[in-house]
């Protein structure tokens, strides 16, 4: 369960988030919606533990426990995983080396026992099945040269590896046709379990079609405007986000 | 005083005195008059030029005489330490009688347009200490996979001049690898002199690990000729002053060098990469490529240039000197050189210098690497595209071996001031 509470955050002296509240309970799915520039990203990136961002008030715990003062790889080891909107492309690094090297860094955190190279590699394996994800993938350097699909595709591969307690999605669907789109929402529902929760942070509707959220809020000014069921993103297709930004529907 | 003497005064060292004080007991030997002339005429060339100061264009950040004057240091002889195929070497010093003419005549040879104040001043000190030759002799077609291992002692507070003639006949192939290793006060002026026949190749591996106490100072000279091929990768790690100086002269059509290396720089280290490439014939191709990872407050040079002739039509010359600069007090200093006189050529140069990207770096964390495994990374992609260049499988496998021993001792964390 992850209790976001009273966030302000401000990056420059900027105040991005101005109190935001926020609990998803374990195996719940919540999406947030909002205008662009409301601070979905940046919510997607406190929640990882990027440094550029200074929290101002309020906290955030995981199972209970502060994860503020973590870095973003303590995080990840205790259970936070980041699927970013834009993946880096890392020259040099293969795809091999950095799931082998994260996976066994997370394990050894978790104090579980550290893969081998076969170990590694039949587990990379059987998680491509499953995601229907073509392990031609893995022998390229990180990112680099992948299309758009199949950068967001690596993003939930590594996510299944990394068996996160909570997931943020963040703009999952940007750049996706409906094929890639399809693929990828497949990949996230068959995460989905009892003991992980996940926020998908998207601008459209039409991710949720996909991944059927338990709750979505609306993200406007900094906090949470609006909290409804499913029904709300639909209506937020409809109308758009005017009734939060102050200006009239276009 | 005249005008031009004024001038030279402010570009010579006051203590080339320094290294040539052994000089007259070595003169004092019976060796045979061509060897004490060819150590005469450096030790005049010393004399009157001196050593090269931070005041000289081409040694602008390799300060010389200033780590001299710090040392007590005496001219040693020594022996080359030397295995694998060694049926192709032989030393030669005292009498040198077994010194063979093509040797005498590249020992000798007086490079055209040489000037005073140039990057052979070094080469003349070593000329005017003359006596350790290593000469390796590949005959024409022998095909040769495993490499000739060669160190150089350790010797305390020892000026040492080694030289190192090599001959690679036609279609032969050699490898050479270099490892020197000094833990003591001691200046290395070492020489190397290659010739690469029609149709050869010669690989020539270095690993400078040298301590913080030494001065290594490598001349490199190669004459490459048709069709032949000289690949060479140095990795400079280890502390200390250090100049790798490297000169091709591409004389043969379809010639081709690769003359790459990584430099891994910390602490007071000082690491000054000098590569001129001489395009003197049609359809060559060479390639710089080097990787500099800068931490502390060490300082790294390079300055490559190609120099492309009046016939040396259809060059492919490449320069790239990439730089990743790991603290404040760190410094890269890059000068990419191209002078081209040919009108259809293909040359291109680039450098870069910054940080570890923060993006990257980021990505890597938020997956629960820790953030000096996550640099470490970042740094081995970095220099990876260069070890992939290396053609000698077990040299690239123990170059990254010493590259992740490098990373497990640096300090990789961006200090702030």
């Amino acid at each position: 369960m992850i209790e976001i509470k009273n966030l302000h955050a401000e990056i420059e002296g900027k105040e991005i988030l101005s109190g935001l509240d926020l609990t998803i309970g374990n195996g719940e799915v919540h999406a947030i919606m909002g205008p662009n520039g409301a601070g979905k990203s940046t919510l997607a990136y406190i929640l990882a533990g990027r440094e550029d961002y200074e929290v101002t008030k309020g906290s955030i715990e995981l199972d209970a426990e502060d994860i503020l003062e973590m870095d973003p790889d303590e995080r990840a080891a205790a259970g936070v995983f980041l699927a970013f909107q834009y993946p880096v492309e890392i020259p040099g690094v293969q795809m091999t080396t950095f799931l082998k090297t994260a996976l066994n860094a997370v394990r050894k955190a978790r104090g579980q026992e550290e893969l081998d190279a076969i170990g590694l590699l039949k587990l990379m394996k059987s998680t491509c099945q499953k995601l229907g994800i073509s392990d031609d993938m893995m022998k390229r350097a990180v990112n680099v040269g992948f299309s758009g699909g199949e950068k967001k595709r690596n993003e939930v591969l590594q996510m299944a590896m990394l068996e996160p307690k909570f997931a943020v999605l963040d703009e999952t669907d940007s750049g996706l046709d409906i094929d890639a789109l399809r693929i990828v929402a497949d990949g996230v529902n068959a995460l989905r379990e009892q003991n992980r929760s996940f926020l998908v942070i998207t601008h459209y509707q039409r991710l949720l079609d996909y991944i059927k959220p338990d709750k979505v809020h609306v993200l406007a000014d900094g906090k949470i405007a609006k909290t409804g069921g499913p029904e709300l993103a639909l209506e937020l297709e409809d109308k758009g986000y005017a009734e939060f930004t102050g200006e009239k529907a276009a | 005083m005249s005008a031009l003497a004024k001038f030279e005064r402010r570009y010579k060292a006051d203590n080339a005195d320094l290294a040539l004080k052994d000089w007259d007991q070595l003169i004092a030997s019976n060796a045979p008059d061509w060897v004490q002339a060819f150590r005469k005429r450096g030790h005049e060339i010393v004399v009157e030029a001196g050593l090269p100061t931070p005041k000289l264009e081409r040694f602008k950040y390799f300060n010389l005489p200033a780590w001299l004057k710090k040392q007590e240091l005496s001219y040693q002889s020594f022996e080359f330490e030397i295995n694998g195929p060694t049926n192709f070497a032989s030393v030669a010093n005292d009498d040198f009688s077994n010194v063979p003419d093509w040797a005498q005549d590249l020992i000798t040879a007086q490079p055209l347009g040489e000037e005073k104040y140039g990057d052979l001043m070094l080469e003349r000190l070593s000329d005017a200490f003359f006596s350790d030759a290593l000469i390796i002799d590949v005959p024409e077609g022998e095909q040769i996979t495993e490499p000739l291992h060669l160190k150089i002692p350790n010797k305390e507070n020892a000026f040492l001049c080694p030289r190192i003639i090599v001959r690679v006949g036609r279609n032969a192939d050699f490898t050479l690898h270099e490892e020197h290793q000094a833990t003591h006060a001691q200046w290395n002026n070492a020489i190397i002199k290659i010739i690469v026949e029609e149709g050869a190749r010669f690989c020539h591996y270095r690993y400078n690990m040298n301590g913080d106490q030494s001065c290594f100072t490598q001349n490199t000279s190669v004459h490459v000729a048709g069709n032949a091929t000289y690949e060479a990768f140095t990795l400079t790690a280890g502390e200390g002053l250090s100049r790798n100086q490297v000169h091709v002269e591409l004389q043969g059509a379809e010639a081709s060098c690769d003359v790459n290396g990584i430099n891994l720089l910390s602490n007071a280290q000082n690491a000054d990469t000098t590569i001129t490439i001489e395009h003197q014939a049609p359809n060559c191709r060479s390639n710089q490529n080097y990787r500099n990872v800068v931490t502390d407050k060490a300082t790294g040079i390079f300055q490559g240039k190609v120099h492309v002739h009046r016939v040396a039509q259809q060059t492919d010359g490449y320069q790239l000197s990439n730089s990743l600069v790991l603290s404040h007090a760190a410094t890269m200093n890059t000068k990419p050189e191209l002078e081209i006189y040919a009108d259809d050529v293909k040359c291109s140069h680039g450098a870069t210098t910054g940080r570890i990207d923060d993006e990257a770096l980021f990505y890597l964390r938020s997956r629960g690497i820790p953030e000096e495994e996550a640099r470490s990374i970042l740094i081995q992609a970095f220099v990876s595209e260069v070890i992939e260049e290396i053609s000698h499988e077990a040299t690239s496998e123990d170059v990254i071996y010493k590259l992740s021993q490098w990373l497990s001792t640096a300090s990789l964390t961006f200090e702030a001031r």
